[in-house]
């Protein structure tokens, strides 16, 4: 493409214009012997450009396609200007530093930028500047390519946040296990009992972990929550026809999800050591439905044993009744009543209902 | 023993119950009989709003949002407190950077020493008769 301006006319005036037409006959030169790398050089998808090393401010006096596409620059807003300062109109400071090291050789690092285009968008590159010498070994121009890392930035970036969450609910179960293990011992003195009482509120963590990573954290179903929290008890084996789950399966966020597993297994665990799972005869009916109420969509769950030994009121709230009536309608934003009824325990639990609630 | 806390009525803001019920146990056994709890900013500032408070706990997340207004609140009625966290990475930003900040989990001895500084000589001296 012979003819085609590498420098802008607006450089015919310029006091450095010898210097331009010097540089100019250079990149005809360069185009003639080279002709098959410099048709190269202006269609890689790679950015680059030449600069002029004997001019002040690194003119640029080739630059391929790639680069105004990087960029977002025009031919001729680059062609013979200055590269310092195409660069200095996007880039950071620290980078401009990092750029002109680059460029006197005083380093062997590869700047990384990040450049502000002119409609406020960004890109991230590494660039690579390597001299251009002529046969005496003077260097007379300078090569710098781009390579585009906005890609592995946006990826980099999203991988970090994903660390940091998980960061941050690995030490909030770290808390929640102190917690358990806090009240393990406070409520008990048999070491068989603190045990059995940790172990049994940690796997009811972990099953809700599960519950919720198999839905890649996007909320777990009530029906499948309640089923998985009872499990345990033996409710899939043996006393199945003894345990009823009446509602739809009503999508609970990944909050809901942890706080009702633990609520359920304090619930399952009362109930086999003193309620309806203790003898032979007891069943549990769960049960829920949505209400609409003045402040939107209510979801009210009842927990409802019969049929077990006669039930008087524990002398003391052990860390269950805390569970239930504090902690989950706390986090929850609910009421929570647990009655110890001679027939049974009844325990209900009024909730805002979740968003996508209707969908279940 | 010195008890920095008898007496005080101190706000817990901390969205967690398993982790709120222990926080209620560690400040009941460092003597706080008063303690109130908010899941969420809003309900916070309400409480603000109604109560005076001698300290207050904020977890910076709270379900996904800073507690930061709630800060905001406090640092306005000159109410002192401190920060808790489950993130390493936490920015608390040029207003908070200066506050206290716990990263969970924390010991009791942990807590109880920020209580302490935030709470030096304002222990009521004893009327002498």
């Amino acid at each position: 493409m012979p003819g085609r301006a590498y420098v802008s006319p607006r450089m015919a005036h310029n006091p450095k214009a010898d210097e331009q037409e010097r540089a100019e006959t250079e990149v005809d030169d360069f185009r003639r012997k080279l002709g098959p790398f410099v048709v190269a050089a202006e269609k890689t998808r790679m950015a680059m450009v030449f600069t002029d090393a004997e001019a002040e401010g690194h003119p640029i006096i080739f630059a391929n396609d790639a680069f105004l596409k990087l960029t977002g620059y025009g031919r001729e807003e680059v062609l013979g200007n200055s590269f310092d300062e195409v660069m200095a109109a996007g880039a950071e400071p620290e980078a401009l530093e990092e750029l002109e090291a680059a460029f006197d050789g005083s380093t062997a690092n590869d700047p990384v930028i990040r450049y502000r285009r002119r409609d406020g968008s960004e890109f991230w590159a590494s660039v690579f500047v390597s001299p251009v010498c002529d046969e005496t070994g003077a260097v007379v121009q300078h090569f710098a390519s781009f390579a585009n890392e906005s890609k592995h930035r946006v990826e980099q970036a999203s991988a970090k946040m994903l660390i940091d969450e998980l960061n941050h609910r690995v030490k909030n179960t770290l808390s929640t296990v102190q917690s358990i293990t806090r009240q393990a011992l406070r409520n008990a003195a048999d070491p068989a009992a603190i045990r059995e009482s940790i172990e049994s509120r940690i796997f009811a963590l972990s099953r809700s972990h599960d519950l919720l990573s198999r839905k890649s954290w996007a909320g777990v179903g009530l029906h499948d929550l309640i089923e998985a929290a009872m499990e345990p008890f033996g409710v899939i084996n043996g006393r199945k026809e003894r345990f009823t789950i009446d509602g739809c399966n009503v999508r609970l966020p990944p909050k809901a999800t942890l706080a009702l597993g633990i609520a359920l297994n304090e619930l399952a665990t009362n109930a086999v050591k003193y309620g309806a799972f203790s003898n032979e005869a007891g069943s549990i009916a769960i049960s829920w439905t949505i209400e609409p109420s003045a402040d939107g969509e209510r979801l009210i769950l009842c927990w409802h044993e019969k049929d077990g030994p006669p039930v008087s009121a524990p002398t003391r709230r052990g860390f269950g009744s805390q569970v239930m009536e504090r902690g989950l309608a706390h986090e929850l934003d609910g009421k929570v009543s647990l009655e110890y009824r001679p027939g049974g325990v009844v325990c209900s639990i009024d909730i805002p209902a979740p968003a996508d609630a209707a969908g279940g | 023993m010195d008890n920095p806390l008898a007496g005080r009525r101190m706000l817990v803001v901390e969205d967690e119950m398993m982790v709120l019920l222990n926080i209620e146990d560690v400040l009941a056994d460092l003597g706080c009989v008063s303690v109130t709890a908010a899941a969420t900013s809003a309900r916070a500032l309400e409480l603000i709003e109604e109560q005076v408070f001698d300290l207050a706990m904020l977890d910076i997340n709270l379900d996904g949002k800073t507690s930061f207004a709630v800060a905001e609140a406090l640092a306005a009625c000159g109410v002192p407190f401190l920060f808790s966290t489950g993130y390493s990475d936490y920015d608390l930003g040029e207003a908070w950077r200066d506050r206290p900040v716990l990263e969970k989990p924390y010991t009791d001895l942990a807590l109880a020493a920020i209580i302490e500084r935030l709470l030096p000589a304002a222990r009521p001296e004893p009327v002498m008769a």
